[in-house]
């Protein structure tokens, strides 16, 4: 098996596992009960909310609230912000290229009557900082752009973006850093709000957190039972947040080692991939080397992965979210590629168990494959 | 008062003479395997009427489960009594009181001719005595909220006023067995209901072309098989490899004709397995006009190939009527998954509609296919899906050179 779908989800690594199963047994007992079982599964909560922190450097400026994954911190971010500050400014901003979990809530709070700006990106995929300038007012109250796009692995200039966004002192600024976490160095203590989820960094499904400014109040999506600081109601899975502690201190330690690794493969990948003349790269130079976007020029995307399945290579040619919908990448789309190429674009996306000598099978395969399908 | 039995009245088959002891044996096959959840029941079968005993079991879910069966034309929820005239009174009595409705009638039959009071005495009689006896009933014989039925049998009386309706058609098994082609699109799972219906067992056919259709196909055939299972426990799938052939249509006919020469393929691989698997017709889900393929001028073109029957239960069906049967079944949601089938792939951009013959003999002069539709269905592979099993994969052994 070669698994090149990581952007998808990445496998758990053996860390993350044994303490789910060693904390799910010791520590069971719910974390808001008062007895002493109780208030020990709550230590180990806090425990991993501080780890977590200062694996950020944020212990002083930020607070965190453990969620079921990236999509639930950037539902509750987004509607959160302008539920609590629509008085101040009706205008929020994004870009075209963000993931559905972004893209899909601007459009809800579209409907709610938000004034919405979907910010064009360059041919490379990135949102230009001169663009958000020109989109800025003084009611603008919400700025959500990716720190890394899932399809290509571009990157955005996150610093530059905040600088804009800070001009404004209503405005907040929420990064979806989901494919951005364990791979590229991001300057977090510019970023009012961002959220991640733990099976992108080999930890668990159903684990994410969003961390956001002390003085930020954001209106709770779930309500109930007041945990998390009373903005996520719901008994709070103690030891899947303990997990997602332990994956991103593993990925912030091991983010050179990883890189380095990872680095190699995708060069080599990159070079021999632009050999063949049926292909076409749609990831800009300067992407993150994990994803590795590109289009074939006259064969079907959808059958060429499904002859990789065959073989146990396991890719992506669209993102998993809305593999189910119109097979048509909008962000290639938005990078003005056009239909064509968007609709036949296929994601290698690589992690740091993968191995220089899978990268030249999937090739090997790859080319094989090419020669023997037939034309769309 | 309680109903302690249920009364199966036969379908079609009623009219069917000799074969009747046939029909009803293979019914009460099928009978008890759907009812196999419920063993308390016990069952008897006489020349009319299989009777479920309830023995004391909740009726609903019993009832539902029957339905599902072919060759049942109606159920009535029956209450067993002694036949003198008291004790028919009596309970009929007790039976209307427990019942809801303000008017009613008595419908009498009376197959033991031995019995003192004829059929319209029975009717007359009892109704007399409920409408004295029951001060808030009265009669009305043309849409009365209650239709008591007093049947009088050699061995008891049965009295009913719930009838539901069954499924209809033939017990399973009674007619053959088909080739059904299945594609996993929303028409093929509706005309395989068709057939079970009809009391014919179905054996499917599926043509795969990896990688040009999904794996993930094959799990949306298992799925609605399992949908299928309800109406035949165990269902075997050929899923033909079809990729190599396809490609050679590509290669040596024009667009227009890709279609209609694949379509012939497929019928001549159907004939094989239908004849190496003992079924007696082919079914398909085509419907007259729907798309090119499926026109009158098509289905000569492609019919050609081969002398099986081919049958087409949905031929006149509308669209919307055969969605709502599929909604019925349960096969819809699983059809409507969006995976590639080998027709959505290859799909000219101006398919024929009005293929000739001569044409299709052209083409198909042109390369040497026979080898490769032998080799379809030498290299079959077959899933078994048997009712609350695992589906699996059986190496087929029925297959032709070997025999």
């Amino acid at each position: 098996m070669i698994y090149f779908d990581n952007a998808a989800t990445t496998k758990p690594s053996e860390a993350v596992l044994s303490l789910f199963q060693r904390y799910s047994e010791s520590f069971f007992a719910n974390s808001s009960s008062r007895h002493a079982l109780g208030r020990e599964a709550n230590k180990c909560l806090e425990e991993a909310r501080n780890s977590i922190l200062s694996d950020f450097r944020l212990t002083k400026t930020h607070k965190l609230v453990f969620l079921s994954g990236a999509t639930e911190a950037n539902n509750l971010a987004i509607k959160g912000i302008c539920e609590q500050y629509k008085n101040r400014g009706k205008k929020i901003i994004t870009s075209a290229v963000e993931h559905p979990s972004v893209l899909n809530v601007f459009r809800r709070m579209e409907q709610n009557g938000f004034e919405v700006v979907y910010l064009p990106v360059n041919e490379e995929g990135k949102v230009e900082p001169c663009v958000l300038e020109e989109a800025m007012d003084k009611n603008t109250i919400l700025v959500s752009i990716m720190g890394i796009n899932n399809e290509t692995g571009t990157i955005n200039d996150i610093h530059s973006l905040a600088n804009i966004v800070h001009r404004f002192p209503k405005a907040f600024f929420h990064v979806d850093i989901t494919q951005a976490i364990g791979k590229i160095s991001l300057p977090y203590e510019e970023i009012d709000l961002f959220s991640f989820s733990g099976h992108k960094i080999h930890g668990l499904k159903g684990t994410g957190a969003l961390l956001f400014r002390k003085n930020i109040t954001l209106s709770p999506q779930n309500i109930g039972g007041d945990q998390e600081f009373g903005f996520r109601s719901g008994t709070v899975d103690m030891a899947g947040s303990c997990c997602l502690a332990q994956a991103v201190h593993l990925a912030k330690n091991n983010r050179q080692k990883n890189l380095e690794t990872v680095q190699i493969l995708s060069s080599y990948l990159r070079e021999a991939l632009k050999e063949n003349k049926e292909i076409v790269i749609n990831s800009p130079s300067d992407a993150t080397p994990y994803i590795l976007n590109f289009s074939f020029l006259h064969k079907k995307a959808s059958v060429i992965t499904e002859a990789l399945s065959h073989e146990g290579i396991y890719v992506s040619s669209v993102s998993a979210c809305h593999s189910k919908g119109e097979p048509v990448s909008y962000v290639l789309l938005a990078m003005g590629l056009g239909k064509e190429r968007a609709s036949n674009s296929m994601r290698i996306s690589l992690s740091s168990m993968n191995e220089l000598e899978e990268a030249k099978i999937f090739i090997a395969k790859l080319n094989d494959i090419i020669e023997r399908t037939i034309d769309r | 008062m309680n109903y302690d039995h249920l009364m199966i009245h036969y379908g079609e088959l009623s009219t069917k003479g000799d074969n009747k002891k046939a029909f009803i044996r293979e019914l009460g096959k099928n009978i008890r395997h759907a009812l196999k959840g419920f063993p308390t029941l016990s069952f008897r079968h006489d020349h009319d009427h299989t009777y479920v005993v309830l023995n004391g079991e909740d009726p609903k879910p019993i009832i539902e489960a029957l339905q599902e069966v072919s060759g049942i034309q109606k159920i009535s929820l029956v209450y067993r009594s002694e036949k003198d005239f008291a004790s028919l009174k009596e309970n009929a009595l007790s039976l209307m009181k427990s019942e809801q409705g303000k008017t009613f009638k008595v419908i009498a039959k009376r197959s033991d001719k031995t019995y003192p009071k004829h059929s319209y005495e029975i009717a007359r009689e009892l109704g007399g005595y409920l409408l004295k006896n029951c001060p808030s009933l009265s009669v009305d014989v043309h849409h009365p909220d209650l239709s008591l039925h007093v049947e009088i049998r050699d061995d008891a009386a049965y009295l009913y006023a719930h009838t539901y309706p069954g499924a209809g058609g033939y017990p399973l098994g009674m007619n053959g067995k088909i080739m059904m082609m299945l594609s996993g699109g929303i028409d093929s799972p509706v005309a395989a209901y068709a057939f079970l219906r009809r009391g014919v067992r179905i054996e499917c056919i599926h043509f795969a072309a990896p990688p040009y259709t999904s794996d993930a196909v094959l799990d949306k055939l298992k799925d609605i098989l399992r949908q299928l299972n309800v109406y035949q426990p165990d269902i075997r799938l050929n899923i033909v490899p079809f990729t190599k052939l396809q490609l050679a249509i590509y290669q040596n006919v024009d667009e227009p004709y890709c279609i209609t020469i694949m379509r012939r393929m497929m019928f001549r691989i159907a004939e094989r397995l239908a004849k190496l698997h003992h079924c007696l017709a082919i079914g398909s889900g085509e419907s007259i006009g729907q798309v090119a393929s499926q026109t009158l001028e098509s289905m000569i073109a492609i019919n050609s190939v081969t002398n099986y029957p081919i049958i087409r239960p949905l031929a006149v069906m509308d669209k919307l009527q055969v969605i709502q049967l599929a909604e019925k079944i349960g096969t819809y949601e699983i059809s409507i998954r969006p995976f590639e089938d080998c027709c959505t792939i290859f799909k000219p951009k101006k398919p024929k509609t009005k293929p000739k013959i001569s044409e299709c003999e052209y083409f198909e002069k042109k390369f040497a296919w026979e080898p490769l539709v032998d080799e379809c269905v030498r290299n079959v592979s077959v899933i078994i899906m048997k009712e609350g099993e695992e589906a699996y994969y059986e190496h087929d052994d029925l297959q032709e050179g070997r025999e």
